[in-house]
């Protein structure tokens, strides 16, 4: 374990003004400061809250343009992006060492002083909503991952990311509404900064000095940020047409965040040894899913665990030609059957707990993801990423506990999603499985 | 947005404006836009971008008045008639409701163009 040995890759965990703080000093001539936002859709009070909020990041604020913050970031040659996923919104912002006082600065003014004027709604945002949608449902994959959710979980993290063109969100978005949720969104107890890069000392600093101004609390109002509830597993099946591409999705409860109460390795090494994917060129890998679907050539196969605080949804992903798809999801559910069987290669199982054990560090590592992945953890109150402690986990799991897992997915409800052309995609009982 | 005016030169005088209020209350009742039923802004010539722009970001109600209110002018125009004086533009109602919004496109138009011709020394 050398990683976990090299102290460089701990974030220093501070709090600033009452926001917590998180630096990983690397010391290099870049360094990157986000803002993660406990906001993402599934703390939002209506549809499309979250989108808009997101792509109203470096807007108007009280005090600047959206022009001249373009300019000024140009100038200075840094990078500013915003995101959201289903538990957050994350501002981010790439630039040179010294200019870590500027960036730091534009974060604060756009949580606490965006002007979220009714004009700069209908004349960008909605329109940079509108292509989003497109992007998103233009894709039968994601339209399938994300009715997944709607199925696994009904409300709070089963609300759509994005939502469908056909969602009647433009009655509830407006600017008022959406400065009042900001107000919400972006306050101090509801984010957290994470920065690689600079000296933690000179991050505190700034930190605490621009971020005094953040709105300190909940405020009343319909709008507010949705209290957490408990997200509960339902499953189900749901057949949505489409003429964009053929997409299955089989979908399990899965294991939550790491840090959470909700943590189980094995999901995760499952899903590594389910696999799909392969990892290295030109073969298909040893995942036991590849393994079975190698005569199909005209479909992608990948499962994930998809983490969240509370919960986690263990999906298996087919798309491409339906009749391939159809066949194949059978040979998805047989696959399963024998890994609750325990008839898979220990040799098997030994890799799958190398390819887990893996991802987990690499999707750390990565900026994208761990930035991200270390706010969240910090705002929803769990405790921050120790490398050491997930790579244990990881490698302390057994074949009789991938086996249970397997079982348990068997024996309990199922969601299947089939999105495309519905009249060659298959029925849960068509497979084999309860839901 | 319209030409010169030296209404500033007066408000900055209060001697000036005591003595120059009445007269132009007067001046703008004569004018005889409110007895059409019209506002002030409503006068605005609105064949350029910036004001085009501005009248597109006008509420809804706002425009719709907007809109009311000059297709009531129109008839007014084509009978030669006034409208009756209960429903003529009372003075306190005459108020600026697009001039704000065109001054803060003009506001963004210039900054784009001080923002485009930006020279850099460093």
């Amino acid at each position: 374990m050398a990683s976990a040995a090299n102290p460089t890759f701990q974030y220093d965990v501070s709090e600033a003004s009452g926001v917590k703080v998180a630096n990983r000093e690397v010391g290099g001539a870049t360094g990157t400061l986000a803002l993660v936002a406990k906001a993402g859709s599934r703390y939002q009070p209506f549809p499309g809250f979250s989108d808009a909020l997101e792509k109203f990041a470096f807007k108007t604020t009280l005090k600047r343009s959206a022009l001249r913050i373009t300019r000024e970031v140009e100038l200075l040659g840094g990078e500013i992006s915003a995101s959201h996923s289903r538990e957050n919104v994350v501002l981010r912002a790439k630039f040179l060492s010294g200019d870590l006082p500027y960036f730091t600065e534009l974060l604060a003014e756009v949580a606490s002083s965006t002007k979220f004027a009714d004009h700069e709604l209908s004349e960008v945002v909605s329109d940079l909503l509108k292509l989003k949608q497109q992007a998103v449902y233009s894709n039968p994959e994601s339209v399938a991952v994300d009715a997944a959710h709607g199925v696994a979980f009904h409300r709070g993290l089963g609300s759509a990311q994005t939502p469908s063109q056909s969602t009647p969100y433009e009655k509830y978005v407006s600017g008022d509404a959406l400065a009042q949720f900001a107000q919400d969104a972006y306050a101090k107890s509801n984010v957290a900064l994470v920065a690689t890069g600079p000296n933690s000392a000179d991050v505190t600093k700034w930190v605490g000095q621009f971020f005094k101004d953040l709105p300190a609390g909940a405020t009343s109002g319909q709008y507010k940020v949705q209290p957490t509830q408990a997200s509960k597993y339902y499953g189900g099946e749901q057949r949505i047409p489409s003429k964009a591409g053929n997409s299955v999705v089989i979908a399990f409860p899965g294991s939550s965040a790491f840090g959470t109460a909700g943590f189980k390795a094995e999901a995760s090494v499952l899903a590594a040894l389910l696999g799909g994917e392969s990892t290295i060129k030109w073969t298909p890998g040893f995942s036991l899913l590849s393994q079975a679907t190698k005569g199909f050539n005209h479909i992608n196969i990948s499962t994930k665990n998809l983490a969240y605080s509370d919960a986690g949804l263990f999906t298996v992903t087919l798309s491409g030609q339906a009749d391939q798809i159809a066949a194949a999801s059978k040979n998805v559910v047989d696959v399963l059957k024998k890994a609750a069987a325990g008839e898979v290669a220990s040799e098997d199982i030994k890799k799958a707990i190398a390819l887990a054990k893996f991802r987990a560090l690499e999707s750390l590592q990565t900026l994208d993801t761990g930035l991200e992945a270390t706010g969240s953890g910090l705002v929803h109150g769990s405790k921050p990423y120790q490398i050491g402690e997930i790579a244990q986990a990881v490698e302390k799991v057994s074949e009789q506990q991938v086996k249970e897992t397997a079982k348990s997915f068997l024996s309990g409800k199922a969601t299947l999603i089939s999105v495309g052309d519905v009249h060659q995609l298959p029925y849960a009982e068509d497979i084999g499985l309860t839901v | 947005m319209s030409a010169p005016s030296i209404a500033n030169y007066i408000v900055k005088r209060p001697w000036l404006k005591r003595w120059m209020t009445p007269l132009a209350n007067w001046y703008t009742d004569a004018a005889g836009y409110r007895k059409l039923g019209l506002k002030f802004d409503d006068l605005i010539p609105e064949e350029s971008e910036n004001v085009q722009k501005a009248i597109k970001r006008l509420p809804a109600k706002e425009a719709y008045d907007r809109v009311f209110r000059i297709r009531r002018a129109f008839q007014c125009s084509i009978s030669h008639t006034l409208l009756p004086a209960n429903e003529q533009i009372k003075p306190e109602e005459d108020v600026e409701y697009l001039s704000p919004i065109i001054r803060a496109v003009e506001q963004e138009a210039k900054e784009r163009a001080e923002l485009e011709t930006l020279t850099l020394r460093k």
